[in-house]
């Protein structure tokens, strides 16, 4: 399940990297917003993301920016809360 | 009357300064010594009455330190966006002719090499020996800051004020706002921008009231907004609306009932978000506020008794003169659109080394802001659209000609049209037609390279979109408009795949 996951996100994540960034050199667990791959206001497109396709629903649980500075981090936060 | 040549009075009464991030805090005498200290770097180092000092960093405790130090010697601050590109800051530099340029440990190195031989370089962060405060040489009439907006030629605007200029700004908003809901101002707004320094930051500070200063633009700091507002204390702060479509939807509202007023300014800040601010807030004081650089930024805004929040409604002037002029400058009758002209001894002295630029701007006294509005029967403004050409990106005003010119200089570029699309998050973005003499994929990698190293991040064109031509008016005007139009039926280019060349 968590890979299905991790593809939908990094296909989603193709479409709001700056365009001159490889993705592939990116790892699981390095910040997106540090390693340049997005804009830091991108993250609220991250949360869109999430809240449509997963339906999380952050004014409910609240969020730690921290849980969305990297792949595994959204990927955790996708098995803790998607409904 | 007051003299052109009375003293300034940079005066030291300052509130306290904080760093929520950091927990780093200065007070008043804290602020004192670090003035002194850098007056007294700047004196072993030449600087005398009227030389300009590039300020490449922000958004931190030293910035105003070293603002204030500048300013007791009567020299002249000149904050930079520290994104900008080597070509734009050497642009700058040729205009400026700055005779310091200050850093701190987070500002590109590169920066130093794009300086002309001569101006010395100084880290703000550099601890320094204690020294006595050198006596205030400023006057009125001295300029004081420099701040540069997107030029409509293409050349970057510098935005000059004079003491005398920033002082009646704040004297008018003391006396429109009073100073009890500044008490603890947070700044989260870049400080090279005339919004974030001059008005969310300085207005208040210099009176008295403490300063909460953050890095700016921050989501991560935005998703933590109401627990900040809450463990601060804070009862102020500024804001854009492309701020609020994000902390809106992340973070949770203050609890601590501190917050009184929040002002949103520099973009349209649409009637349903708003009121969204206003719960969010629990404050009904939100205004919104009008001003550009060149008034001093807020000249005015909606801080009279109760009101309906509603598109493009701005609200009564803060120390100025609001205007509304037909093509043929007659005034317009209440209710009538027409040109909005500001006239405020807050107006800038005028833009750096360009005199008929300035002349253009500003005619009898007035401003010509670009913006079109309508009084109504109250002399409250209400705004209904904009003449002038500029991008508005989430607050970030840029000017299509300054695209326009960093991209036709480039590789195989035969025609080129900047314009603005519309954005979710940012409200605009900067989109791009251009027309190559070559359409493949080399061409396009190879310009954007060319365009990357011109303009700052920020500026750089988020769509593009490839074209035969440009088409011109018989004198070859170019319609942004009608360029947009034509390419927003087409899908811009795909330009992760080109730059990755996939």
């Amino acid at each position: 399940m968590r890979q299905r996951h991790r593809e939908r996100v990094l296909e989603f994540l193709r479409t709001i990297q700056k365009p001159d960034r490889p993705l592939d050199s990116v790892t699981e667990t390095d910040s997106l917003v540090e390693s340049g791959l997005i804009d830091s206001l991108a993250l609220l497109e991250i949360v869109a993301f999430l809240e449509d396709q997963y339906r999380i629903d952050f004014a409910v649980i609240g969020l730690e920016p921290e849980q969305l500075t990297s792949v595994s981090g959204i990927l955790d936060l996708i098995e803790r809360e998607a409904r | 009357m007051r003299n052109g040549h009375e003293e300034a009075r940079v005066l030291l009464t300052v509130g306290q300064l904080s760093e929520p991030l950091t927990g780093r805090h200065w007070d008043a005498p804290a602020v004192t010594r670090e003035v002194s200290a850098r007056a007294a770097r700047y004196r072993r180092g030449g600087l005398r009455a009227g030389d300009r000092v590039f300020l490449h960093f922000g958004n931190r405790l030293e910035v105003f330190a070293e603002l204030l130090a500048l300013w007791r010697l009567g020299a002249v601050a000149v904050p930079v966006d520290g994104s900008l590109t080597r070509v734009e800051l050497e642009r700058l530099a040729e205009t400026v002719a700055p005779r310091f340029s200050v850093v701190d440990d987070a500002t590109d190195g590169a920066i130093a090499r794009a300086l002309p031989p001569g101006v010395a370089v100084l880290d703000a962060t550099e601890p320094l020996p204690p020294a006595d405060l050198p006596e205030d040489a400023a006057r009125r009439d001295h300029d004081a800051l420099v701040l540069f907006t997107s030029g409509s030629s293409g050349v970057p605007k510098g935005v000059v004020h004079t003491h005398a200029s920033l002082a009646a700004r704040w004297s008018a908003l003391r006396g429109e706002l009073g100073l009890a809901a500044y008490a603890r101002t947070l700044c989260l707004l870049p400080t090279h921008f005339g919004h974030g320094l001059i008005c969310n930051s300085l207005f208040p500070w210099l009176a008295g009231q403490d300063l909460f200063i953050t890095p700016p633009f921050r989501p991560d700091l935005l998703l933590r907004l109401g627990a900040m507002i809450d463990e601060h204390r804070i009862t102020f702060l500024s804001s854009v609306p492309a701020m609020w479509r994000l902390a809106l939807r992340v973070a949770r509202p203050p609890r601590g009932g501190t917050l009184r007023r929040v002002h949103c300014g520099s973009a349209p800040l649409p009637a349903v978000l708003w009121e969204r601010v206003r719960g969010w807030a629990g404050t009904p004081e939100v205004f919104n506020t009008y001003g550009l650089t060149e008034t001093g930024s807020w000249v005015a805004g909606t801080s009279a008794g109760e009101f309906t929040p509603a598109d493009g409604l701005i609200g009564p002037p803060w120390g100025a003169i609001l205007h509304v002029q037909g093509a043929d400058a007659t005034r317009c009758a209440p209710g009538e659109i027409g040109q909005v002209w500001i006239e405020s001894p807050a107006l800038m002295r005028g833009y750096l080394g360009q005199d008929e630029l300035t002349r253009q701007a500003v005619q009898g006294g007035r401003f010509a802001t670009g913006d079109l509005g309508l009084l109504d029967e109250r002399g409250w403004l209400h705004l209904r659209g904009r003449e002038r050409d500029e991008i508005n990106k989430g607050g970030l005003k840029i000017s299509p000609a300054e695209v326009d010119a960093a991209v036709e200089g480039g590789p195989r570029v035969a025609d080129v049209c900047a314009f603005a699309v519309d954005d979710p998050l940012y409200g605009q973005n900067v989109g791009l037609a251009v027309a190559l003499t070559e359409r493949d994929d080399a061409a396009v990698r190879e310009l954007y390279a060319w365009v990357r190293e011109r303009l700052a991040e920020g500026k750089l064109p988020a769509r593009w979109w490839l074209v035969d031509a440009i088409p011109r008016s018989e004198r070859g005007k170019v319609s942004r408009e009608a360029v947009r139009d034509a390419c927003a039926d087409r899908p811009p280019l795909d330009l992760t795949r080109i730059l990755q060349g996939r």
